[in-house]
């Protein structure tokens, strides 16, 4: 035991910080928020040590779950609100990927002016969200909105309404996202690609390969591992990407994803059910933790250990 | 000024089997002594050498330095100089700041270090450079400057790893007879560690060959090259290699391909005492020659495959049928009348005494 | 995501993959317009909102785009003149909450970062296991249970508990990226140092912090980030006095009470998208470095 101290104790101690507070700040709150799933806790019977009031909640065993997984939609009809965020999810992410290794791949070439081109595609990444969401929420509205309006000039007589109450909202978060996206994806993938020794280009171009045999056999599986890891974190951060939806649109129907809902539960309405919200996050996780494990398994048949 | 001394000191890495990186190495090393360990790559010798840095753990023993008992000090405790196989030069630092790094840390005051980094930098050619970073010097500058940081130090023990394997090959000739020089006016007690056999024979008083973490012998050059003590030192040293052949005895010598070598008598004896029917039969090129066609003598029968030609000598590989097997030999012949591909040579012993003998088995040698 | 350290590659920022024939002209215009359309869309919001930030409320409604329309600089003076509530107050709170938030964060993660990244102890997967799945879960749905905690520490409502909150949100990420950073320095110069005199954590602090400066850029860059725009936690945690506020919290109650006030918005969010901008400026050459390595081991 003291050679196991003496040996890892600086490492212990450079962590410790970290776990303290993630224990402290993370673990016991997440911990608490599984209880209340339990429970029928919200605003009304909660202890409020500001008013001293005591805690009235009591314990309904595994009723939120259930009420929850009926689907019904009095508890936010949980199966199609699922479905939602897996298109939401997978859209934006695609997207992200696609237009990210595209643009990285332009921005990996000689071009004059990279420098400029790169600062202005990260800029979206700089912009604090809440301002994201009042640009495009701005630019989206139906008469005024720059897009509308563009789209009125080029023939469009009667452009969507946009952040109504049908699927062109979801697309229009979609959209947002996409651009908030972006330049995260393409500075992960462009760092990947410089990792890439040239060498194997050269080899690659005297074994005479095409560009795109280029590209299909060296670029992409030098930007794997690179990309393993940006798609995962991609789709969980998507996943619970509740800013954008929530500032854009707020509780329209048409864009709720399971992390806005378990927002409007929690804020919104008469009294704030905890319980309710709570769930749902335990659900969430549920959901991203069984996928992160099957992604991990498919890497690993492909021989990608991470 | 100290020595060193690795007391059955063991390094075990955790696996399944854990492995034996270095197992039960004893060594003592004299004050002042230009000791180097050479071994193939996963012979354990840079871990030996970690290990007495204190940046590997020593699992079993112990390790001394000035007499002291340092096993569980940390690198800092050690009064070590270390130069790394990459320099690890810190990138950040100019090269005056690379080399005043450590006298600095110890709360040396500014003038004395720079004193003492001025001094060094003579020593090795680099006044010009101290005010550049490592990026801007060339390898052999920068491994110059990697030098000078241990020597500012002055410490009781310099440790090299490969210090010279990112060099190019007439820098590194230059560099090994610099060093060996420099150790030699310093007088500091010096471990170096290398993959190169002629490094090796040409830079250390002794040599201590490792291999799978054992030490297999440690001697000056001269007794290993005349007296490997198995089978895998006398392979090991020398360029080119030792022939190595395990073939049948008789009651007079080694058989070959029809003819019989003849043995010394005490060798003779110590095989028949182990009741061995055969032997591994070693001799070196040089001892090997070839010999008239027409010549009566007893030789072998090769068919030459390569002619390496040297300048003053030239080496000739060629087969020789031993038994079913075809063996290959090297032989070192006059430079000036090799002979030539596929011709067929006459070779034979030139001194019954340059011929080393081990154990089939355990490649022990047998003789002494 | 385990930690493959081994064949990590330092990532050069310059280096382009290599080109042996000039591109015709009509290739190189066609890339140049495909650059410069994803770049005017990754700016036009940006700048749309400039441009009506001049307006006057009522012309920034109007159904003719037009690029100038009686503009003048009136809402940014009557918002840093406190018109539209204590605006400077709140971008003083901010600017506190937001560096505090990076110092923390780049501290926690590049101390957790190294011990990642070089040391081998018993609890290192698992803990950079727990740093994936705490961004699993939606942690805005725990407020209650945060607010609660904070009560007992004493941090509730003090800008130092929302600061600690942040860094759970920034901290994991920011290590990932930092240990990627770490694995490209070579462990010998840990090792040199560690001979010339340095215990573990003088390598950490005079060798290592030094070389990993851009990977520290990169991580404050996103520290600063997370915290300066965020709306649920400030909002929660901080106490309801005006003067307390964040400029993200105040801009929001100012959005709800004046949902016409275009012009005014549009002033407010330019001043409050600037230093967000100006820091990511500052770091910007470093982050395809900076976040490539975290991303490509991590």
């Amino acid at each position: 035991m003291r050679r196991f101290l003496e040996r890892h104790w600086y490492a212990y101690a450079m962590v410790l910080p970290v776990v303290v507070v993630i224990a402290v700040l993370v673990l016991y709150p997440l911990a608490q928020g599984v209880f209340f799933t339990f429970t029928n806790i919200n605003e009304g019977n909660i202890a409020n040590p500001v008013l001293d009031r005591a805690a009235t909640f009591v314990g309904v065993g595994l009723r939120n779950y259930l009420n929850v997984l009926s689907g019904d939609p009095s508890f936010g009809s949980f199966w199609s609100t699922l479905v939602r965020t897996l298109v939401w999810t997978f859209s934006c992410v695609f997207f992200h990927y696609t237009i990210g290794l595209g643009l990285a791949l332009l921005l990996n070439r000689e071009v004059k002016g990279r420098a400029v081109y790169r600062v202005l595609l990260i800029l979206p990444w700089a912009v604090p969200a809440f301002i994201s969401a009042f640009t495009w929420k701005y630019m989206f509205n139906a008469q005024y909105g720059i897009i509308n309006q563009a789209l009125r000039a080029i023939g469009v007589d009667n452009p969507p309404v946009w952040l109504g109450q049908n699927d062109w909202a979801l697309v229009a978060v979609v959209i947002v996202n996409v651009w908030l996206g972006v330049p995260f994806m393409m500075v992960a993938l462009l760092g990947g690609l410089q990792a890439i020794p040239g060498d194997l280009y050269e080899a690659a171009e005297v074994d005479g390969a095409t560009p795109w045999q280029r590209f299909r056999h060296i670029t992409l599986p030098g930007l794997r591992s690179v990309s393993s890891t940006v798609v995962l974190l991609g789709i969980i951060w998507t996943f619970n990407m509740f800013a954008i939806i929530y500032l854009i649109t707020g509780p329209n129907p048409n864009t709720r994803i399971l992390v806005t809902y378990a927002f409007e539960r929690f804020f919104s309405g008469a009294s704030r059910d905890y319980a309710i919200a709570s769930t749902y996050g335990v659900l969430i996780l549920s959901v991203l933790l069984v996928f992160a494990a099957v992604y991990r398994r498919a890497l690993r048949k492909q021989g990608e250990v991470w | 000024m100290a020595e060193v001394a690795y007391v059955k000191a063991s390094r075990i890495f955790s696996g399944n089997p854990p492995v034996r990186a270095v197992d039960e190495l004893s060594l003592d090393v004299a004050d002042g002594e230009f000791l180097v360990l050479v071994g193939p790559s996963g012979s354990g010798k840079s871990t030996a050498l970690r290990m007495l840095a204190g940046l590997e753990d020593i699992d079993e023993g112990a390790i001394e330095i000035g007499g002291k008992d340092v096993t569980n000090v940390p690198p800092k405790g050690r009064d070590i100089a270390m130069v790394f196989q990459s320099y690890a030069l810190y990138p950040h630092m100019t090269v005056a700041e690379n080399m005043g790094f450590a006298l600095k840390l110890r709360g040396v005051n500014k003038a004395e270090i720079k004193e003492k980094v001025g001094e060094a930098a003579k020593l090795l050619d680099l006044t010009k450079y101290l005010d550049r970073k490592p990026k801007a010097l060339s390898g052999g500058q920068r491994q110059r400057v990697a030098m000078g940081r241990a020597i500012v130090r002055e410490p009781a023990v310099f440790l090299m790893d490969e210090p010279l394997s990112n060099l190019d090959a007439k820098l590194r000739v230059e560099t090994r007879a610099n060093i060996a020089a420099l150790q030699q006016r310093l007088g500091t007690t010096t471990i170096y560690v290398t993959h190169d056999q002629v490094e090796a024979m040409t830079m250390g008083h002794r040599v201590a060959v490792l291999k799978d973490g054992l030490l297999q012998q440690c001697d000056t050059p001269r007794a290993l090259y005349d007296k490997p003590a198995n089978a895998f030192v006398a392979g090991f040293i020398g360029s080119p290699a030792m022939n190595l052949k395990t073939v049948p005895l008789t009651a007079e010598g080694a058989k070959l391909d029809g003819i019989v070598v003849p043995l010394p008598r005490t060798a003779l004896d110590v095989a028949s005492g182990a009741n061995l029917s055969e032997v591994t039969f070693g001799i070196r090129p040089e001892a090997l020659g070839i010999i008239p066609s027409s010549s009566t003598e007893d030789g072998l029968a090769m068919t030459v495959e390569l002619v390496e030609e040297l300048g003053a000598d030239a080496l000739v590989h060629g087969a020789v049928r031993i038994g079913d097997s075809s063996e290959r030999f090297v032989v070192r012949v006059d430079g000036r009348t090799p002979p030539t591909l596929g011709q067929e040579v006459k070779v034979a012993v030139r001194d019954a005494s340059e011929i080393h003998l081990f154990h089939p088995e355990s490649g022990d040698r047998l003789t002494d | 995501m385990t930690l493959d350290a081994g064949s990590l590659q330092v990532v050069r920022p310059d280096r382009v993959a290599p080109k042996r024939k000039a591109r015709s002209k009509g290739a190189s215009a066609a890339l140049h317009a495909t650059l410069a359309v994803a770049s005017l869309i990754a700016v036009f919001p940006v700048f749309w909102v400039l441009v009506t930030s001049f307006k006057p409320d009522a012309r920034a409604v109007e159904t003719t785009p037009k690029l100038v329309n009686e503009s003048s600089l009136d809402n940014y003076t009557r918002i840093l003149s406190g018109d539209k509530g204590s605006f400077l107050t709140w971008f003083a709170n901010s600017v506190t909450i937001a560096l505090m938030t990076t110092v923390v964060a780049v501290f926690l993660s590049a101390t957790t970062g190294y011990a990642a990244s070089r040391f081998r102890f018993p609890g290192k997967r698992s803990l950079m296991m727990s740093f994936l799945v705490v961004q699993m879960f939606p942690f805005a749905v725990l407020i209650v249970p945060l607010y609660n905690i904070l009560l007992t520490l004493g941090l509730q409502g003090q800008q130092f508990g929302l600061v600690l909150v942040y860094c759970t949100t920034a901290v994991p990420f920011c290590t990932y990226m930092l240990k990627g950073y770490f694995d490209t320095v070579p462990a010998d110069i840990d090792e040199a140092g560690r001979v010339d005199g340095l215990s573990p954590f003088g390598v950490f602090w005079r060798l290592i912090l030094p070389l990993a400066k851009p990977g520290l850029a990169v991580t404050a860059f996103y520290a600063f980030i997370t915290a300066w725009g965020e709306v649920a936690f400030a909002s929660a945690f901080l106490s309801a006095a005006d003067e307390s506020k964040t400029l993200a919290v105040g801009l929001q109650v100012f959005v709800q009470q004046n949902r016409t006030e275009w012009g005014h918005l549009a002033a407010a969010s330019i001043l409050v998208a600037i230093p967000a901008v100006a820091v990511f400026y500052l770091v910007q050459k470093f982050l395809v470095a900076g976040v490539a390595s975290g991303a490509v081991k991590g």
